[in-house]
């Protein structure tokens, strides 16, 4: 192809410089909201699951689920001794591990009463619940005392509760009792949005003893790695490990095989179809849990190519007419290049070179503008108890763009311009010499 | 051997439901290294015929011979090839690039097609011919920046640089004053001398058309006159 022929295309869009800024313009602020989104959408997943993550205390769980007598199905890790010894033969490094206990109770304060998952951690070591947990009132010490209760502000405001005051906890045992407890507010934390509403922290032995589960076992195991994306991987790692132990585990991949909308349910489905003797265990991941999540995701990105798409349409009429109007303006031009010695598809060549810059030059404008926007956007500090909390990361926004996905639009938007301006092209190509020559402007 | 046959050539053009001849039927030969005029008033047929002799427009019927090859049949690629390897053009309104400067101008009909000339030997070429038209200091301006004479030099010398057999040039001074118009067609004389390039212009201007050595006038889309230098208006040399 002619060299020269790239600089004359690049240099006529200099010679309209109004007209090429109105149309990159609009390609730019296509790809500036796309970009937005898509940016918006990578960071989503990424946080919830972050934000899930600290909530629950972990990216990997393990959780056992045994028959008692009278055949109930009870969550509980009897045998912790084995789940050690797997954690240490799966090779899984820098990770922090959280042993929980969970049961739903009603709080109940002076006459008020309100529905709380009670979830039992060794609230006097438990870092993890430290880093993310901000204490409005009261201290950890107090945390640290047997019967302490940690609850949300809101909740604190719905009991109107302070701490040191006793409220009782009803609920059932593993085993379907009904049962009370007595529990004192060492601490009132700022609440994580609706989830963080519904959580409250006690004292792990004091909740076993309560529920009935015997001193040193718990429910689940939350392992926290240092990166939400290995949470596959090592899950994968600790199934294998158990497995290979002749521990009884459920599949991981039982999605596949029944209706279920997402792996976990898929998971809790089989666990009602069967029934066996002794622990079995669950391993899962955060994500696998939040995999309605990544449907959102999924939606976004789709909306994003879809929203691309509209928009370019409307900018593909202007930059159609704009090429259609540029071949008459230059249609002495042509002539002329066609008279000495330039082939129609040379022509053509030209004018779609035209339009790859011009979006080429569009998109990459649309990017800056994007991330200065991103850039922008998460400097803005959200109120902890903002019903978007959740996907905020460090109480900001965030966005996370692939660079692949960037690539993508790009791409996309190239391929757009060029099929929008391939016909006025192809008919600038088409022109006669004498005729372009003749033709008077 | 003529470089040029027109034989019974005739072109008309559709104007609406209306079938308008503009060339009724030319017949005439042109030889190697003349300096020819096609004369006439407007609308007699200049631009048509010399349209057709360079390939950018296609007779209605007859044939145009260009270096002893039967340009009837060929495709558009072809011709275009064939244009870009043995005509040269210069257009009545320059028709320079505008987005081009002087040099790249010239230069512009070397890029196209697959003739490739050492780059210095390209240089030289280039540089050449613009010091022949005088614009050595001119070479980064952009056409806008110069005058009518000064486009219709850089116009010249991009007709000229791939060394083409032929060199079209449809009223080369009908924009220009009367005296770039003689010093244009001197300068187009003086190449034709020593190039031994065929230079074929139409204009109406008398003055010029004296200066030819070959004159074919025209009227109405039909030759009326046929005559070299040094020869009657009947074709047989004269007594001078």
């Amino acid at each position: 192809m002619n060299p020269v022929l790239p600089r004359i295309a690049a240099r006529n869009l200099l010679r309209q410089r109004k007209r090429t800024m109105l149309l990159a313009g609009a390609i730019a602020f296509g790809i500036m909201i796309v970009t937005l989104i898509n940016g918006f959408a990578g960071a989503f997943i990424r946080n919830v699951s972050e934000n899930f993550a600290y909530l629950m205390g972990g990216h990997v769980f393990v959780s056992g689920t045994e028959y008692s007598p009278s055949g109930r199905r009870i969550s509980v890790i009897r045998d912790t001794a084995v789940i050690d010894e797997a954690l240490a033969s799966s090779g899984l490094r820098n990770l922090r591990v959280q042993k929980t206990s969970q049961v739903m109770a009603t709080l109940i304060f002076e006459g008020k009463s309100i529905r709380q998952n009670l979830t039992g951690i060794d609230l006097g070591h438990s870092s993890m619940l430290r880093d993310r947990l901000m204490l409005l009132k009261g201290t950890w010490e107090d945390a640290a005392q047997p019967d302490a209760l940690i609850i949300s502000e809101k909740i604190a405001k719905k009991l109107n509760v302070l701490p040191g005051d006793k409220v009782i906890a009803q609920f059932q045992t593993i085993t379907g009792q009904n049962n009370v407890g007595e529990f004192r507010i060492a601490g009132i934390s700022v609440d994580s949005s609706f989830i963080g509403s519904i959580m409250a922290y006690v004292q792990l032995d004091y909740l076993n003893s309560l529920i009935g589960i015997r001193n040193g076992e718990y429910m689940s195991l939350g392992i926290m790695l240092d990166r939400l994306d290995r949470s596959g991987t090592a899950a994968s790692a600790l199934y294998v490990t158990m497995k290979s132990m002749g521990l009884q585990l459920f599949e991981r991949k039982a999605a596949q095989d029944g209706n279920a909308m997402t792996p976990f349910q898929a998971m809790i489905r089989e666990q009602t179809r069967e029934r066996w003797e002794g622990t079995r265990y669950r391993v899962y991941t955060i994500d696998e849990i939040l995999s309605q999540a990544r449907q959102i995701v999924v939606a976004l990105d789709t909306a994003s190519v879809f929203i691309l798409v509209v928009l370019f349409a409307i900018v593909m009429i202007g930059l159609s007419n704009t090429f259609r109007m540029a071949m008459f303006e230059r249609i002495r031009e042509i002539g002329t290049m066609r008279a000495i010695g330039v082939q129609r598809n040379e022509v053509r060549a030209m004018f779609l070179y035209e339009a790859l810059f011009m979006a080429l030059a569009g998109s990459v404008a649309g990017l800056l503008l994007a991330f200065l926007a991103m850039a922008g956007l998460s400097l803005i500090t959200f109120d902890p108890q903002s019903p978007v909390f959740l996907i905020l990361r460090n109480g900001h926004l965030s966005f996370s763009l692939p660079p692949l996905r960037a690539l993508f639009n790009i791409a996309l938007i190239a391929a757009l311009t060029l099929a929008a301006v391939y016909a006025p092209a192809n008919a600038a190509s088409k022109l006669r010499p004498a005729e372009a020559l003749r033709t008077v402007k | 051997m003529a470089i040029i046959e027109l034989r019974d050539v005739k072109k008309d053009y559709l104007l609406g439901k209306v079938t308008v001849p503009a060339v009724k039927g030319v017949s005439f030969e042109i030889e190697r290294g003349d300096f020819v005029s096609i004369a006439g008033p407007s609308g007699s047929g200049k631009t048509t015929i010399l349209n057709m002799i360079g390939l950018i427009d296609i007779p209605s019927s007859g044939e145009v011979i260009i270096e002893g090859k039967h340009t009837g049949g060929l495709s558009d690629r072809e011709l275009t090839r064939f244009r870009h390897e043995v005509l040269g053009f210069i257009f009545q309104s320059f028709n320079l690039i505008p987005v081009l400067t002087v040099r790249e101008n010239v230069e512009f009909p070397l890029l196209l097609g697959k003739t490739r000339v050492p780059r210095n030997e390209w240089d030289q070429w280039i540089d050449y011919l613009l010091e022949e038209v005088g614009l050595t200091g001119w070479k980064d301006h952009k056409p806008n920046e110069l005058s009518g004479g000064q486009r219709q030099r850089v116009a010249i010398a991009r007709a000229l640089i791939t060394r083409p057999s032929i060199v079209l040039a449809d009223e080369p001074t009908a924009n220009l004053d009367s005296a770039t118009g003689e010093q244009i067609i001197d300068l187009m004389k003086k190449i034709n001398r020593e190039l031994q390039t065929t230079f074929i212009f139409s204009t109406h201007d008398a003055k010029i058309v004296s200066i030819a050595d070959h004159v074919i006038r025209l009227r109405d889309g039909l030759v009326i006159e046929n005559r070299r230098k040094g020869e009657d208006v009947n074709g047989t040399e004269s007594e001078e």
